[in-house]
Parts: C-alpha cells; sequence; structure tokens
C-alpha cells in the first residue's frame, strides 16, 4: 500500500481540482471488474466503486480525494502572486515553503525578512496578506505567460519515510484513506465476499466544509457509512495529555464525537467489537476536535448511520502532515472485517 | 553559467553550520583544487585558496566569502522522539513550524519541526514561537535516539534547490555560499598573464556567529587589499528601495563608513568607466558582514565590500538570481588584473 500511498500523496488535488488523483485511482482500479462491479462518477466530481447487493443494507465507505492548497488571488507590478488559502491552514506553517502550481510552476512563499522587521512586526505572527509567492517573474507581464488569478499551488513536498515506521508527506489527509479504500476495491476484485450493497465514494472539496459527500450520500441513500480520515492530533512532547488526541502508533482512532457529529452509538460499537475480537488497535479520540465527512453525511436524506475510523496525524494541513503506517494498516483491518462480515451492524 | 550552476548545487548540499564547517572541507577541496595553485587550513576551520600571479613578489588581493551557515544544535532528547534545539546564528523562527531538518548525529537523522494545526489551536491570534517552545519530531523513541543523537550534535534546516523562472534559485544556504560561487567562477575564469595580484580566497568559517573567521584569515595573509563577499537584502515586492538591492540587476558594490572610502569610490568610477554593470546599496554604518572586523585587522586593511541580492534571506528557500552570481565574478576578475592603489 506504500507505493499507492506515495503516489496518490505527492498528486495534485486542492479542493475544486481533485482531477488528478481521481485518474490516478481511475487508473488503479481499471476496467476489468467483476460483473457486479460498476466504476462511475457524479457532476459533483465524486467517483464511485459499486459492487452490487441488490435488497442487502446499503453500506458506503468514504474518503475524501481533495487536499489543503493555495490560490492565486493577485498578481504585484513587480511579479509576486498574491494567494489565498483553499481551507483551513494556520499562518505560521506557511512561511518559506515550496509550492508548485497546478501549471508546474515552482514557487517559494516570502514574508518581509527578519533583519527588515521593526521591533514591533518581529513579535507577530506572519499573516497570509502579509505574504506571497515568488516564482522568479521579472514583472506583473512576465508572472502573467505562467500563472493566472484563480491558479492553485498546492505544497512542493514528497513523500519521506522516518524514524520507527512513521511517514510524512503533504496530502496525506486524507489519500491515505483514498489508499486504503483502493485496496479494499483490490479485495472485492479478487473475491472477496460482502454482505452488503457495498459503494465506495472517493469525494471532493471537504476542506472547504462544503463537502461533496452530500452529494454521495443523496446518490446512494445508504444505511450506514465509514468516513475512512486523517485526525488532527498534538501527541508531541510537552503538550498536557488531555490535549493530545490521540498518540501515533496506539492504533486507529474510533471517535464518539466531534465538533461536527455525534457518531451512531451502534456503529461506534460494532466498529469497537470488530476490534476486540480480531485483536486490532484502536484509541478512543480524548479531546473533541476537528470535523470531516461524516457530518454532511449523517444530515443527509433521511439520516444516515455514520461512523468514523481516522489515522492520527501530526501536522496536518501544512507541508509536513505526518501518520505512522501501522495505524493505517489497523484501519484497512478494521474496515475489511467490516465488510465482509455481518450486515446486522446496528442490534437494536 | 554552467560552472555557477554546479558548484552552487554542489556548496549547497555541504553541511557547514557555524562552528561545524570542518566536515566538509574536503568537498571544499575536491571542488576548488582544479581551479587554484595552493590549499590551506587553518585550527579554527577556515580554507585559504592561493592562485599565484606570474609577477615576482606580487601584492597580496584578498577575496573573502564565509561558507558558514546559519542552523541549529540539540539541547535535549526528550521522550518519544522529540528533541529541542538552539538557534546557532540569527534564525527565523517564524519560518520553523512545520520545517523538515537534518539532524547530524551519528548519521544523518530526517526530523520535522513541531506545528500546531488549525484544528487544536487553542486561540485564534497566532504568535510567534520561541525557539524553545518548539521540538524536533525524529519519529525514533527516547531509547533509540539517545544512541544515535548528543546533545550538541548540528542541526540543519533542509530544502533542495530548485529552479524558479528567469534563471532564478531557491535553495537553502545561498548565504553565502553564492558568493563562495562567484569568487570561484572569478578565480577560473581569471588570465593569470594579466593577473596584478596573487590571488587569496578566503573560505571562512563562523560569520554567522560573530564574524571572526575571515578576520584571521586576514590576520596570517595581510593582503594589500581585501575584498569582502556577501548576500544582501534582495527586494521582495516593494520592499524599502533604499535598504534593498534588486535581484537580477547585478552585484552590488556597498558604500559604508566600515569600508575603504577611497577604494570604494575608486571602484564605483573604474566600473562605470569600464562599462560593468552593477548596482550601489549604502549601509552607512554596520554592514553585519565580515568586512566589520577585517577592515580594523591587524595595522588595518583596506577593503571593499560587495554583495549579491538574495531574497528571503535564513530560510531554506533563500531565492537569487544565478546572473548575479556571474556578475559578481565579473566585477572581481576586472578589478583582480587593475592596479587597485591609482583608483
Amino acid at each position: 500500500m506504500k507505493e499507492l500511498l506515495k503516489k496518490l500523496s505527492e498528486a495534485f488535488g486542492p479542493s475544486g481540482y481533485e482531477d488528478g488523483v481521481r485518474t490516478i485511482i481511475k487508473e488503479y482500479i481499471g476496467n476489468d471488474l467483476p460483473q457486479s462491479c460498476e466504476l462511475m462518477e457524479d457532476r459533483a466530481g465524486n467517483l464511485y466503486f459499486h459492487c452490487k447487493n441488490e435488497d442487502k443494507p446499503r453500506l458506503m465507505i468514504n474518503a475524501h480525494m481533495d487536499e489543503v492548497g493555495f490560490m492565486v488571488t493577485g498578481i504585484t507590478d513587480t511579479g509576486y502572486l498574491k494567494f489565498g488559502c483553499v481551507g483551513g491552514m494556520n499562518p505560521i506553517v506557511l512561511g518559506a515553503k515550496r509550492v508548485v502550481s497546478e501549471r508546474g510552476i515552482k514557487g517559494v512563499t516570502v514574508a518581509k525578512p527578519i533583519h527588515l522587521l521593526t521591533p514591533e512586526e518581529k513579535e507577530k505572527a506572519p499573516t497570509v496578506d502579509g505574504m506571497c509567492i515568488d516564482i522568479g517573474a521579472a514583472s506583473k507581464e512576465d508572472a502573467e505567460k505562467y500563472t493566472d488569478i484563480g491558479d492553485y499551488f498546492v505544497f512542493d513536498s514528497g513523500y519521506v519515510e522516518y524514524g520507527d515506521g512513521f511517514i510524512k508527506c503533504k496530502a496525506l489527509d486524507d489519500r491515505h484513506g483514498c489508499a486504503i479504500m483502493c485496496k479494499l476495491i483490490d479485495a472485492i476484485k479478487a473475491g472477496a465476499c460482502t454482505d452488503f450493497d457495498l459503494w465506495f465514494a472517493f469525494t471532493c472539496k471537504e476542506e472547504i466544509s462544503y463537502s461533496s459527500a452530500r452529494c454521495a450520500s443523496e446518490f446512494i441513500k445508504p444505511d450506514y457509512a465509514l468516513v475512512i480520515e486523517s485526525k488532527a492530533v498534538q501527541d508531541t512532547y510537552g503538550v498536557e495529555d488531555e490535549r493530545k488526541v490521540a498518540i501515533l502508533g496506539d492504533g486507529a482512532i474510533i471517535s464518539f464525537m466531534d465538533n461536527s457529529t455525534v457518531y451512531d452509538r451502534g456503529v461506534v460499537d460494532h466498529l469497537i467489537s470488530i476490534c476486540n475480537e480480531n485483536s486490532i488497535p484502536y484509541q478512543l479520540n480524548k479531546y473533541i476536535s476537528g470535523g470531516n465527512d461524516s457530518s454532511a453525511i449523517q444530515k443527509s436524506i433521511y439520516g444516515v448511520r455514520v461512523g468514523l475510523i481516522s489515522a492520527p496525524s501530526r501536522y496536518i494541513h501544512s507541508q509536513a502532515n505526518v501518520v505512522k503506517y501501522s495505524d493505517v494498516e489497523a484501519m484497512y483491518e478494521i474496515a475489511q472485517r467490516l465488510i465482509t462480515g455481518p450486515n446486522s451492524i446496528v442490534k437494536e | 553559467m554552467e560552472f555557477i550552476k554546479d558548484a552552487l548545487n554542489r556548496l549547497c548540499s555541504m553541511m557547514t553550520v557555524s562552528g561545524y564547517e570542518k566536515k566538509s572541507k574536503n568537498d571544499i577541496s575536491d571542488l576548488a583544487s582544479p581551479i587554484f595553485d595552493e590549499i590551506s587550513e587553518d585550527s579554527f576551520g577556515n580554507i585559504t585558496l592561493v592562485k599565484r600571479s606570474c609577477k615576482a613578489n606580487a601584492k597580496r588581493l584578498m577575496i573573502d566569502a564565509h561558507f558558514d551557515t546559519v542552523g541549529m544544535m540539540v539541547t535535549d532528547i526528550h521522550e518519544g522522539g522529540f528533541l529541542s534545539v538552539i538557534n546557532i546564528g540569527g534564525l527565523d523562527t517564524r519560518i520553523l513550524p512545520s520545517a523538515e531538518v537534518s539532524i547530524y548525529g551519528k548519521e544523518r537523522i530526517y526530523g520535522i519541526v513541531s506545528s500546531v494545526p488549525p484544528h487544536l489551536k487553542k486561540d485564534k491570534k497566532s504568535s510567534v514561537p520561541k525557539i524553545e517552545e518548539l521540538y524536533i519530531d525524529t519519529g525514533y523513541s527516547k531509547e533509540k535516539l539517545e544512541e544515535l543523537v548528543r546533545i550538541g550534535d548540528p542541526v540543519v534546516i533542509e530544502g533542495g534547490y530548485t529552479e524558479l523562472l528567469n534563471g532564478f534559485v531557491a535553495a537553502k544556504y545561498l548565504d553565502d555560499k553564492a558568493c563562495l560561487c562567484g569568487a570561484l567562477d572569478a578565480v577560473r575564469r581569471m588570465d593569470k598573464e594579466r593577473l596584478n595580484y596573487d590571488i587569496y580566497v578566503t573560505v571562512s568559517a563562523q560569520e554567522e556567529t560573530g564574524k571572526c573567521g575571515a578576520s584571521l584569515c586576514a590576520y596570517s595573509i595581510k593582503p594589500d587589499f581585501a575584498i569582502i563577499t556577501d548576500v544582501n537584502f534582495g527586494a521582495v515586492d516593494k520592499d524599502n528601495e533604499y535598504e534593498t538591492v534588486k535581484c537580477g540587476e547585478g552585484a552590488a558594490v556597498d558604500v559604508s563608513a566600515l569600508a575603504d572610502r577611497k577604494l570604494t569610490r575608486g571602484v564605483i568610477k573604474y566600473l562605470k568607466e569600464k562599462n560593468v554593470s552593477h548596482q550601489r546599496i549604502c549601509e552607512p554604518s554596520y554592514t553585519y558582514t565580515n568586512n566589520d572586523l577585517v577592515s580594523v585587522t591587524g595595522l588595518g586593511i583596506k577593503t571593499l565590500l560587495l554583495s549579491v541580492p538574495l531574497r528571503s534571506m535564513h530560510t531554506p528557500v533563500e531565492t537569487l538570481c544565478l546572473k548575479d552570481i556571474k556578475s559578481l565574478a565579473d566585477i572581481i576578475i576586472e578589478l583582480a588584473y587593475t592596479d587597485l592603489e591609482a583608483l
């Protein structure tokens, strides 16, 4: 799965321009599908893989394809690009970073150098307004040959394995979810049996809160949904235990609640029992924070019973997003047992 | 330009955090030995490269470029594989969160400077983190890390060599390897027959931590003239134009109370006459370069300060135009052929 994870994470795919990621997934899944399976897209940009099992409870597995990025909002007379963020970012991680545009133009983010700051300015954190992208253009006219207002940029930051089983790349949020879904589809194609009418939805625009997962849910009308995500944690040195959220390496996070969703207790209990029965490492989030596609799905159609498994992730929404591979493997295990297990998820 | 590109790329990949320059002395020798007649080093970590003229008892022209860089040093090893660090030289902590680093312990180890995502920020206001509040994430256990890293090991902020448009390059630590690259290119292109001086290129240590290396070199060389080369602030968008120089418009002659007045004015006049393109910038008192200490070394040394415009100084994406390095080399060659006393 690592090779696929690298390819997906390094692909260009900010919210609203997920085409590159979608293409990789489509190519990976291929055209040689079993009779009962189908690959399709909708107008919202979602990509679906359907494993037909009529009259069975409908289960939707979901991961989003988009990543945080930047959009050019203006070009200065001297050829620098002003930009806005696509998705939420802490401006403190934006200084002096390499970025690359949808046209492959490379640039670096610049703020006023520290030597030229007044003492008051030195105390202040950089703001997006005070920054621009330097592409080496000689003037506005020169810059306009290579870029335009509305062009997307993303972090130019590759895949690195480090320490004891850690992975760093831009956009691991949520390409690891896409990679897990691709591997689950591999298992279905190889003959794994499911007792669900099973759908996989690769969705768009999660990072800007108006997620196309809502459209996916309207289209599929699932009974149950499992969202596979990244969860921002802060398990670094010096952080109070109760604020760490979860620990990298302690297994997949099963959430009972976050800032946008109270998860279906029946689904949560089912996920926990899968872990207990199969000795899969998991943890519960110890701090309420963040949100994801679950919210849009849960509150669509007549209401959907939704559950979440997520990879504890450090430095999310920066160039150096980090996950531990063993947690990603645990998530695959949970999802795989769910789709091949009994379809009576909630015992009334 | 091919030489400049290749040499600059090689120089930027060398680990030369202030105080740890000796780790890369062999790499410097490999790069310089085809160009120079003599190479020597001193106890402080300075390397002196000599190119002889054809004149007997020639006067000595020193050309200085420091090769140390800002960086960090490990100060503590914590549970969970996190390191505390302190800065070496003037580091801009605003650019540290989420930066990637290399720790030079028993082996080179990859690390990431910790940062807080928007989801978990305590308050809406963002402040500049102090270096004591940042930790380097290595992904190892404390026990494993203690085998690999010791307190005092140097840490480098990583960044590749990225080519931008119009011959611009973004890389880590072009300060001051850009000028060293220019000095090497100049000497490589010098016609020995026309040299008016024996040329002493000093690859000096610890400029970023007290500007000491070059002064030690000057003391032992006792040059008749010294050209100090360093980077200067390249204007970004509408930065104060009187405090900055423009990337792509050539190297600059710096006018300062601490550079020799007669030599500086003479050189500006001479370059104009010869139609050698250059910019000028004024730093009324301190220049914050090796110039300041070298000028008062021994019985005093006549110094000239030349600079290459650099944007995003002291970050892993320092950005310059390769043309400006060639411009620096062109100026140095012109001056090495001239009787500087007569200007």
